[in-house]
């Protein structure tokens, strides 16, 4: 079995590996080849890591050689987020703050792909802080789209998702707060999936939102996202992170199993929506009928809380967001203006200099908010409205298995095109009540646009813990779309050939 | 309710963001637009609902046992301080003009 | 300066403590594995959850919530079922997310008190007039000697972390003020740390002292802390303001720092309650601030005015599952609180019939309890007494004496063997030795003579030249066997038993 890497699958790659179709250092050095023939263009990485990916690669091919039992992603290229900490390499958060920033271990997340075998081939581009919608507010680059390179991929793990669109990694690990997986995902064509909030440790993992922050794969296909889940679950809850749970199980078993009987809840008025773009809504109306056509039934929902949850996740959102980047002062790590006699100045210079702009509107934000006299009008409320969303969510998974509705109102746009920081905001809507009850979503590519010819995403939103049966209603969708296993025409074959 | 320009250089001095004049002008609109954006959850009655704060709402009593770990080494410990003397991490006086509080 | 006493005639004095203690007998940090050390060079305890490393996340330290549960048993508190961890915000160096966790409105253990016993010279710093406990209902009952009890209410003790340690240079003297620089050891950052709150229930500076020392017994006898307020182990912010004798609200308060002693809280407080009453019988007002108590020039210095209160911007920290503690938790915590020493001295007076003072001191400190205990029981229970007296007047200044050495000279000194100076005699030669004190004393020919007939040639030979002292005898003058028990115990070289002679002689004289 040859050809160019990206037209394997994770399993295909592991197994390939495992047969000796092709050695784990070969993988590395088509993936590595790939990056360096398709990056330029597309910009997704922040650094590559060949001598790790090498290191690890050949750690996989000697386990063969001396005939042991390879783990179930051995030789797979895998990228992180760059808010994903790994020893060895700069964990920069895209911001200044952190661009010389080493890390000082290893986030587990980014282990466990590791122990699976899985080969590190680099850190990815975000938004600063995984603050955004674009990945334009790095700090170092913009991230294009890998379909129409004047567009934005998406944010804030647009790296991750332009990386795997581009084909340059089999499957990449991204981080979700408000839509930061599904939303890039949607954006260039790729199933990116947010798992049940504890399922994933979120241990080295730089916070964002605490109680919003979950960490999950992105890939070509719903089948080498389970594969990567399967990696990021096994060993268990995580006791470095008080909020983790025992998640393993085998989450590629029950893909394929049919979904008759199943029921899918669709809020029609979502559809109606002002800033819903016409091959959106085509395309969602179509996915309802593929759905339907395996033996789904579908109804009507209502979540009459999701309105304000915009308006609540910016609370909580912010308000955490302040807290976990209080400790960026330039004191122990991160940039440091020196020559300031007082201490007091010397943070202040340096916190205004080592982040942008949406990360110091995020930290006002929050530190206003949690003020005396603003916390119980918004941060306590917002905590409240919290609870009563959770409780519309609970009333429709009592009738429904999980939830259709668009990603992202709109595909991909152009870099600049939408600037307002309230309308990048507002385009959010479709993604975040998720995380604020904490549920499971994933996002699958139905179609390309009627209009736009721009990959269109379709969401699922689960219930907390029933992230296995929500990969089996995405793998339904999948299987009825053309889109399964798609590389962006731009960069499918080029580079990256398994010799 | 809106901020006034004295009231965000309060919480910029609090929050150790060291803004410029034009850049006060600009976080003070933004702050009262994005403040305008949180209308919605001000429409809520919401006397004798229990805030949500951790979204695993039944998780209770998380804790570790008293054990030792092995943590980092001097060098690991200050690979990434800007300035350090003598295996401590070191920063400018503390108190002084603009540090008192 | 007026004298504290002039000054607490006139003004009520209202004080409160917080007091932070470490847990140093634990094994790790709050919330990470780092060890618990005070002597290892700067930054070498430390990992990236306590460094505050991005992405690092915090897990508690069950055993630390143990120690909690313990503390707010010991100290009369409800243990509050259901609680959270706050963050805390502030920027300062020493704590290494510009935040620290700590709990908020709620804490594991809350409205508990401790009774104060007030006696000897402390008690008169209480005005008579004053005599109500600081709850405002509670009337104070004191004794002849004026001693009394008072009890002293706690807020709340609730668990937090500690920060890190800072050594401040080129200032005067090490202190913030003035300083250049500064350098941090984030070995300490992190460790667990409880915080106790009183009520402003305290009303002299003395009553601050004892419910320091008190607390210190308690939290010695959990052994959830090395207790130590020289080491900073345990250390003591205290607030005071005054009030014009019988008014209701409460004036102005200040904080104290570096009260790092139990003389230092004292005096401290004596000198803030001074300069107080100076400063508002001038007319003017005392500024809420926080002063520094200066040891060698005995008295307080502002350190930080506070126009203000601070903004903590606290709000449930959103990596920590709330507490919900079971009745399983909570009774197996009950369980492990051993023997307080107030009933610990109840029962050593009820058992042994020791006084008061003795069993006060042996009950203060776990190990001399268990010491003193261990070595009871070596002896028959008349002895006890004996034992209770030689362990609080001459065990204190020896440094490794057995149970066996300490059994043996007490029943020496009971039997009336040795002289309560040989006693002491004895201890310090045996100590740091295996000898036994019994051989000793046999060796030395310290033991006192009990030989009859030796004795009785004694007595005689002194009754024959003390004729007028024998002949007031039987004048009825029963005192003069005194003077004679001396002649006797002159004329043996004083290795008579002096109980003895006295039975000789009093035979003698009614024969």
């Amino acid at each position: 079995m040859t050809g160019a890497l990206d037209g394997f699958s994770v399993r295909q790659i592991a197994r390939g590996v495992a047969a000796g179709d092709f050695s784990a250092t070969e993988v590395a050095r088509a993936s590595l080849d790939a990056i360096a023939r398709r990056d330029g263009e597309v910009q997704a990485f922040q650094q590559t890591t060949e001598e790790l990916a090498l290191a690890a690669a050949g750690e996989v091919d000697a386990a063969r050689a001396a005939g042991k039992t390879l783990p179930p992603l051995a030789g797979v290229p895998v990228a992180f987020k760059d808010n994903m900490n790994l020893v060895g390499t700069r964990t920069t958060c895209a911001s200044r703050m952190l661009a010389s920033y080493e890390s000082a271990y290893t986030a587990t997340c980014v282990q466990r792909m590791l122990d699976a075998g899985a080969v590190p081939v680099g850190k990815l581009n975000m938004d600063e802080f995984a603050f955004g919608s674009t990945t334009d507010s790095s700090a170092f680059h913009s991230t294009n789209n890998p379909w129409d390179l004047t567009r934005v991929p998406g944010g804030s793990s647009g790296g991750s998702a332009a990386a795997v669109a581009s084909g340059e990694v089999a499957v990449a690990l991204g981080s979700d707060t408000g839509g930061s997986i599904r939303q890039p995902a949607a954006l260039c064509g790729v199933v990116g999936m947010k798992p049940t909030y504890g399922v994933v440790s979120r241990y080295g993992v730089v916070a964002f939102g605490s109680s919003l922050d979950q960490v999950g794969p992105l890939g070509r296909r719903v089948e080498d996202v389970a594969a990567a889940l399967n990696a990021l679950t096994a060993g268990g809850r995580d006791r470095h992170d008080a909020m983790s749970q025992d998640c393993a199980q085998d989450y590629l078993a029950h893909l394929d199993d049919s979904v008759e009987g199943r029921t899918v809840g669709v809020i029609p008025a979502l559809l109606e929506a002002a800033g819903l773009a016409a091959e959106v809504r085509t395309a969602m109306r179509d996915a309802e009928e593929r759905l339907a056509g395996q033996g789904v039934r579908v109804v009507e929902v209502d979540l009459p809380n999701m309105a304000s949850s915009i308006a609540a996740y910016y609370v909580i959102a912010s308000c955490e967001a302040f807290s976990n980047l209080a400790r960026f002062d330039g004191v122990r790590y991160g940039y440091q203006e020196p020559g300031h006699a007082t201490l007091a100045r010397q943070t202040s210079r340096s916190r205004a200099l080592g982040f942008g702009a949406e990360a110091k509107r995020r930290q006002m934000l929050g530190a206003y908010l949690l003020s005396s006299e603003a916390y119980d009008r918004y941060y306590l409320a917002a905590q409240k409205v919290r609870t009563l969303i959770t409780a519309d969510y609970r009333r429709a998974f009592a009738q429904v298995d999980a939830i259709l509705l668009p990603t992202s109102p709109t595909p991909a746009w152009r870099h600049g095109e939408i600037s307002d920081p309230a309308a990048l905001y507002l385009a959010d809507i479709y993604t975040i009540s998720n995380n604020i009850v904490g549920n499971c979503g994933i996002s699958v590519p139905v179609c390309l646009g009627s209009q736009s010819g721009l990959p269109i995403g379709a969401q699922l939103q689960g219930p907390a813990f029933a992230d296995a049966r929500l990969l089996t209603l995405a793998r339904a969708l999948e299987r009825a779309s053309d889109m399964e296993g798609r590389v962006a025409p731009a960069f499918a074959g080029r580079g990256g050939e398994l010799a | 309710m809106s901020l006034s320009r004295q009231d965000v250089a309060a919480i910029a001095d609090y929050a150790r963001i060291g803004l410029t004049d034009a850049e006060l002008d600009a976080m003070t609109s933004y702050m009262n637009d994005a403040i305008a954006l949180l209308d919605p959850i001000l429409e809520y009655d919401i006397a004798g609902v229990e805030p949500t704060y951790h979204p695993i709402g039944d998780l209770a009593n998380v804790a570790r046992d008293d054990a030792a770990a092995v943590g980092l080494s001097l060098q690991e410990a200050l690979t990434n301080v800007p300035d350090s003397q003598g295996g401590y991490v070191r920063v400018p006086a503390i108190l002084g003009e603009g540090g008192a509080s | 300066m007026k004298a504290l006493a002039e000054v607490l005639g006139k003004w009520e004095a209202v004080i409160g403590l917080e007091i932070h203690t470490e847990l140093t007998t634990l094994e790790t940090k709050m919330f990470c594995g780092c060890r618990i050390s005070r002597d290892d060079p700067p930054n070498t305890n430390v990992c990236p959850v306590c460094l505050g490393m991005p992405g690092a996340l915090p897990v508690p330290n069950r055993k630390a919530i143990e120690s909690i549960v313990m503390a707010g048993i010991a100290t009369n508190c409800e243990i509050m079922r259901r609680s959270m961890f706050y963050r805390k915000h502030y920027f300062y160096p020493d704590m290494a997310k510009n935040f620290q966790t700590t709990q908020g409105p709620v804490a594991f253990a809350m409205h508990g008190h401790l009774d104060l016993e007030v006696d000897g010279q402390g008690a008169g710093e209480r005005p008579v007039w004053e005599d109500v406990a600081g709850d405002g209902q509670k009337p104070i009952v004191r004794a002849d000697d004026g001693s009394y009890v008072v009890p002293i209410r706690i807020q709340r003790i609730h668990m937090e972390e500690d920060a890190a340690k800072m050594v401040h240079v080129g200032g005067s003297e090490g202190r913030i003020g003035g300083a250049r620089e500064s350098l941090l050891d984030y070995n300490r950052c992190g460790a667990p740390l409880i915080e106790l709150v009183t009520e402003p229930d305290l009303r002299t500076p003395e009553e601050a002292r004892l419910f320091m020392e008190q607390l210190r017994k308690v939290f010695c006898t959990l052994g959830i802390s090395d207790c130590s307020l020289e080491r900073g182990s345990m250390r003591c912010d205290g607030n005071v303001s005054l009030r014009r004798r019988g008014a209701a609200g409460l004036g102005t308060k200040t904080e104290l720092k570096n009260l790092n002693s139990l003389r230092s809280l004292h005096d401290a407080l004596a000198y803030e309650i001074c300069r107080q009453a100076e400063v508002l019988e001038a007319g003017d007002s005392v500024r809420q601030e926080t002063r520094h108590w200066e040891p060698s020039r005995r008295r307080t210095v502002v350190m930080r005015v506070k126009e203000v209160s601070d903004d903590y911007r606290f709000f449930p920290d959103p990596d920590l599952a709330p507490f919900d503690l079971s009745d399983e938790f909570v009774e197996r915590c009950r369980a492990r609180v051993p023997e307080l020493p107030d009933a610990k001295r109840d029962r050593y007076m009820a058992v042994w019939g020791l006084r008061r003072r003795e069993a006060v001191r042996l009950a203060a400190d776990p190990d001399i309890a268990s010491f003193f205990e261990g070595t009871a029981k070596l002896v028959e229970a008349a002895v006890v007494p004996t034992l209770a007296n030689v362990m609080v007047n001459l065990v204190a200044g020896c440094k490794d004496l057995t149970r066996p050495q300490v059994a043996a000279v007490a029943r020496l000194l009971a039997d009336d063997a040795i002289t309560f100076a040989q006693a002491r005699e004895v201890l310090e030669m045996v100590d740091g030795t295996d000898a036994d004190p019994e051989a000793i004393v046999d060796e030395r020919g310290l033991r006192q003579a009990t030989d009859v007939r030796a004795l009785g040639a004694i007595v005689d030979e002194v009754l024959a030249r003390c004729e007028d002292q024998v002949r007031q005898y039987h004048g009825g003058n029963r005192k003069v066997v005194g003077f004679l028990v001396g002649q006797c115990m002159r004329a043996s070289g004083g290795s008579g038993n002096p109980k003895l002679f006295n039975q000789l002689l009093v035979q003698r004289l009614e024969e």
